[in-house]
């Protein structure tokens, strides 16, 4: 009954839809990947016939029709077969290879550090606590809001001449390293949230009985964490990094709106790079050979999870 | 048999509610509310700023604790939102969002039923889940330049259509994962019994599974609207004027004068006061949600 032709047409319309808006662009762009496109404003005046309100050409006194000069911009994007050089130039580019120095440290920054506190988070959550379901409702409220806001919202908090942090002395936006520490803080402080849900989740899945035999059986409370917890949390800890990885390397509001990726590159993500290049240069050529690279690490660290993960979608 | 109801005897009821903490407990207790405090202060911090007088932005003492600290005042709010551009993006975020979230669950909750009941033969249930999955860890950035160019050549550069596509193109596969484990949680004999009865696959869907999946349906079409609204890349991608939404209206609110802090959070707090409301409607189904049915929260 199941196999009906029927699925299809249930099926396709998504599948379809995905290869006209993902698929088609991806490849778009992976044609344009290797060639060299420069785009020109092309100004073009022609000179019309001037009509008046009812539609009728307005005549000179001589009888001919009077004109109008009409300006229209058009842009054009000159394409030139350059072979496999964009990828060869994001081989030796010093921007990318900053790019993806700030992009990394920023994940081992960012990333340990929200699956760590939120994991702390949780294990402080699953005790009896005082008015837990109010704490974890609030809680949740950093992770759906709008990641430029929350940029900006840091920034007037980094201010470092007035701001409510100004009392660290800490130059958190004007100094290189501060400013991709600052990056990272608001990634954490968005993500940890999310981690600590979902550690919250698998903990309250843990079955009680289990952590009582341990605790009969003499162990210790690290003992319990260590060997009756972190195995059992080990599946949720492996979706959590994938998703996170894969989100952090994507890094690309916090910079645009916090640091405008200054001072200098300090805090130019890999994404903030690419963006710029395409659709602030207009190198669009160059811009696909680095949304490539970008795709191709996200896709090599999804590959090698969903191995481990695709049981769960069984 | 009295005596059974009498406190301090032997505890045939559950342990009574309202016992008063134990001193641990009061202590996690405390804990929890202050790590709960740290997460809640920029957004705290946004509101005070947001209510207070402009000249008042870096002078107000302490926490900035309204009435305490300062006289609030809603002028700044009230500037804000008279402004025709505030106005704009709001319209334009919400046509944008409510558009993208209704097309996705459209298209994906078909696709989720079909990924959940029927039986593919050449490629499994299991690999085309994964493969709707994988879309969702795309990143944006790899896809915005053909997006540009494709959209410029439709001459549909900065208007809500195509950011109406595009941001549904995000935010399918998400509908489709999340809704195809709502489907598998629902017994499919119902629906085999409607198919005996002579109900099409579509009716069967339709009429039986649809409505026993809308709570988890309406949720997801929920988290995904949250998601489309806090979209930025996208957007300045293709909006330059008519069609910018409330982030990129945000990202306006640094100009030649410096920052207005202000106004800054006046803006932070439209654009995060919707999809965080709106993600809360649907919490029971966020820990599913932002984890791609993987964990069940």
């Amino acid at each position: 009954m199941w196999t009906s032709r029927a699925r299809f047409f249930f099926l396709l319309p998504a599948v379809v839809w995905i290869f006209a808006f993902t698929l088609f662009p991806l490849g778009y762009s992976l044609y344009l990947a290797f060639y060299k496109v420069e785009t020109r404003t092309e100004v073009t005046r022609i000179q019309e016939p001037l009509l008046d309100a009812a539609g009728e050409p307005v005549l000179r006194p001589d009888g001919t029709p009077r004109t109008r000069s009409v300006v229209s911009k058009e842009q054009r994007s000159i394409a030139e077969f350059v072979g496999l050089a964009n990828f060869r130039r994001l081989w030796v580019d010093p921007q990318v290879h900053e790019a993806v120095r700030v992009t990394l440290l920023f994940v081992l920054m960012a990333v340990p550090t929200q699956l760590a506190l939120g994991f702390l988070l949780a294990l402080l959550f699953n005790q009896r606590i005082v008015a837990r379901p109010v704490l974890r409702t609030a809680m949740l409220l950093p992770i759906f809001a709008t990641p430029i806001a929350v940029a900006y919202l840091f920034f007037t908090i980094f201010y470092e001449a007035g701001g409510p942090l100004g009392w660290t002395g800490i130059p958190f936006l004007s100094d290189p390293f501060w400013a991709l520490v600052s990056v990272a803080i608001v990634d954490v402080w968005q993500w940890t949230p999310f981690c600590f849900l979902v550690f919250l989740a698998a903990l309250q899945g843990v079955p009680d009985e289990l952590v009582e035999a341990a605790r009969i059986d003499g162990a210790s409370g690290l003992d319990i964490l260590l060997r009756v917890l972190l195995p059992l949390l080990q599946p949720v800890v492996l979706i959590i990094l994938l998703l996170r990885l894969a989100e952090a390397l994507k890094l690309f509001d916090i910079p645009f709106a916090l640091t405008g990726g200054g001072p200098g590159i300090a805090t130019q993500s890999y994404s903030f790079l690419a963006f710029r290049t395409g659709l602030r240069f207009f190198d669009l050529g160059y811009a696909s050979a680095m949304a490539y690279g970008l795709l191709i690490i996200v896709m090599l660290i999804v590959t090698f999870f969903f191995r481990r993960l695709r049981q769960s979608y069984g | 048999m009295a005596e059974a109801a009498l406190p301090g005897t032997a505890s045939a009821a559950p342990p009574a509610p309202r016992r008063l903490p134990s001193l641990a407990e009061a202590l996690l207790s405390v804990l929890a509310v202050i790590a709960t405090m740290i997460f809640l202060f920029p957004i705290y911090w946004a509101l005070s700023q947001s209510l207070r007088d402009p000249i008042e932005t870096f002078t107000v003492a302490g926490f900035g604790i309204p009435w305490i600290d300062f006289e609030p005042t809603l002028d700044n709010w009230r500037d804000q939102l008279a402004i025709p551009e505030t106005r704009r993006a709001l319209a334009n975020s919400t046509v944008i969002a409510t558009g993208a979230s209704l097309l996705a669950l459209l298209l994906g909750t078909p696709a989720a039923y079909a990924l959940a009941r029927f039986r593919f033969r050449l490629i499994p249930n299991r690999d085309l889940t994964v493969w709707f999955l994988s879309q969702r860890v795309l990143p944006p950035v790899a896809t915005v330049v053909p997006f540009y160019l494709v959209m410029r050549t439709l001459g549909l550069l900065d208007t809500q259509l195509a950011l109406v596509l595009l941001n549904a193109t995000f935010i399918l596969p998400f509908v489709v994962v999340i809704v195809r484990q709502t489907f598998l949680d629902l017994p499919r004999e119902l629906e085999e019994a409607a198919l005996v009865d002579g109900a099409s696959f579509w009716g069967a869907f339709w009429r039986v599974a649809l409505p026993l999946a809308m709570p988890s349906v309406a949720a997801s079409g929920l988290i995904v609207f949250s998601f489309a609204w806090n979209d930025f890349i996208l957007a300045i991608t293709i909006a330059s004027r008519e069609a910018i939404t409330v982030p990129m209206h945000m990202a306006g609110a640094v100009d030649t004068r410096g920052v207005q802090f202000w106004f800054m959070s006046v803006r932070a707090m439209i654009a995060m006061i919707p999809p965080v409301i709106v993600a809360l409607l649907a919490q029971r189904y966020i820990v599913r949600g932002l984890t791609l049915g993987a964990v069940k929260g």
